[in-house]
């Protein structure tokens, strides 16, 4: 059923892209940090999931806190003209592409093993 | 039997239940983020296509000059063929010298003679500390050329220019952000103003007492500098002169528009 949260993903989406709200534009750049930050969260989520290492208060809470925190540090760096935000995005996203890769292998892995099982049935 | 096997998933895989939660929460920032960014990219000029605009501002500027010395050739080439077709009769010469004295004055061909050279520059220095006198006279402004330019031509200057931009009827001289534009022209600091005419008329008009350059003299006199040359060459006008609204009254003897325009006695 791994395939819920891109249901619910899709599911947010859409109904927020015809939710007449948006944001003013200068708050824009902390608002995509956010994004990227809640991104990270949840594939780290899924990462742990698989791995069977999942705590799910340490999930929601690392959601919440990280999401504020990246946005407040980007807010931070443009108060005291540092780029906090691109450090944010190098850490960040340097993560993401970690945990993608490892759902990535779990998965491919789980599919060779069905395939193999399937082949030793036959 | 579909149903359990859903159920079980979610219970043997306790993660996907708030993962799914929060994945929610992630759509919707996406969504706002997305929405958000377009209007940006639809409404405001994004600062990371400054340096583009910057270097196409650059191409501008030297098409520009290139396009101007197309210009100030192809005028000199007008004049020769003027010349050339003055020669064919006596009439058309008459012409040609009323048309070569009108472009004289219109500031339409390059010019060369006696006259002075005034060079204008910030200051180099700073006002003292508890100065009553305000930074801003340190340094030369729109006015101040104005002001030359108006003393040069009424001590009977008769071709002006500043850095090489001739000063004709319709030049404005105006402050723009750190530059002065003269013709739609930028320039900077140093300004050099070559004006012909009596040096000696120009030199004395230049340096009255209390004339347009002793306020700027008495706070630096570096500021300031002002000399007779033998020789001073006047570039021509080659900006644009086309008339779209101001039209030649024709006038026809004895109606007169003058005459029209003194009707009231």
């Amino acid at each position: 059923m791994s395939w819920l949260p891109v249901v619910a993903l899709l599911a947010g989406f859409i109904i927020f892209y015809f939710v007449p709200l948006q944001l003013p534009s200068d708050y824009a750049p902390y608002l995509s940090l956010a994004t990227l930050s809640g991104l990270d969260s949840i594939l780290g989520g899924i990462r742990a999931g698989i791995e069977g290492k999942f705590h799910v208060d340490v999930f929601i809470s690392g959601f919440i806190f990280n999401t504020l925190l990246a946005a407040l540090l980007a807010y931070l760096g443009d108060q005291i003209g540092v780029d906090l935000f691109l450090a944010a995005v190098v850490t960040l996203g340097g993560r993401m592409f970690l945990n993608l890769s490892l759902i990535r292998r779990y998965y491919l892995t789980q599919w060779n093993i069905s395939r193999q099982r399937d082949a030793e049935r036959t | 039997m579909n149903l359990n096997v859903f159920l079980s998933s979610i219970r043997n895989n306790p993660w996907v239940t708030p993962v799914t939660v929060m994945a929610l929460v992630l759509g919707a920032l996406l969504a706002v983020s997305l929405k958000t960014q377009q209007s940006i990219r639809s409404t405001s000029l994004p600062s990371n296509r400054f340096s583009g605009l910057a270097a196409a501002y650059r191409d501008q500027q030297e098409q520009l000059k290139m396009a101007n010395e197309e210009i100030s050739k192809l005028r000199e080439r007008t004049t020769q063929y003027e010349n050339e077709m003055a020669s064919a009769s006596e009439k058309t010469k008459l012409l040609n010298n009323a048309l070569q004295e009108a472009k004289f004055l219109a500031g339409l061909t390059p010019v060369e003679g006696p006259g002075v050279e005034v060079v204008l520059q910030d200051s180099k220095k700073r006002p003292p500390a508890n100065s009553p006198i305000d930074i801003e006279n340190y340094i030369i402004h729109d006015s101040d050329l104005q002001r030359v330019v108006n003393e040069l031509h009424a001590a009977g200057a008769e071709a002006v220019s500043i850095n090489g931009q001739r000063i004709i009827a319709t030049t404005a001289i105006r402050c723009v952000g750190p530059t002065i534009q003269v013709n739609g022209i930028a320039l900077s600091s140093p300004y050099v103003i070559h004006a012909i005419g009596d040096p000696d008329t120009l030199m004395g008009a230049l340096n009255l007492p209390q004339g347009v350059l002793t306020d700027i003299q008495a706070i630096d006199p570096d500021m300031v500098k002002v000399t007779k040359k033998s020789n001073v060459q006047i570039p021509a006008y080659t900006g644009s002169l086309v008339f779209r609204y101001a039209k030649p009254v024709v006038a026809t003897p004895g109606n007169t528009s003058q005459e029209k325009g003194d009707g009231v006695r």
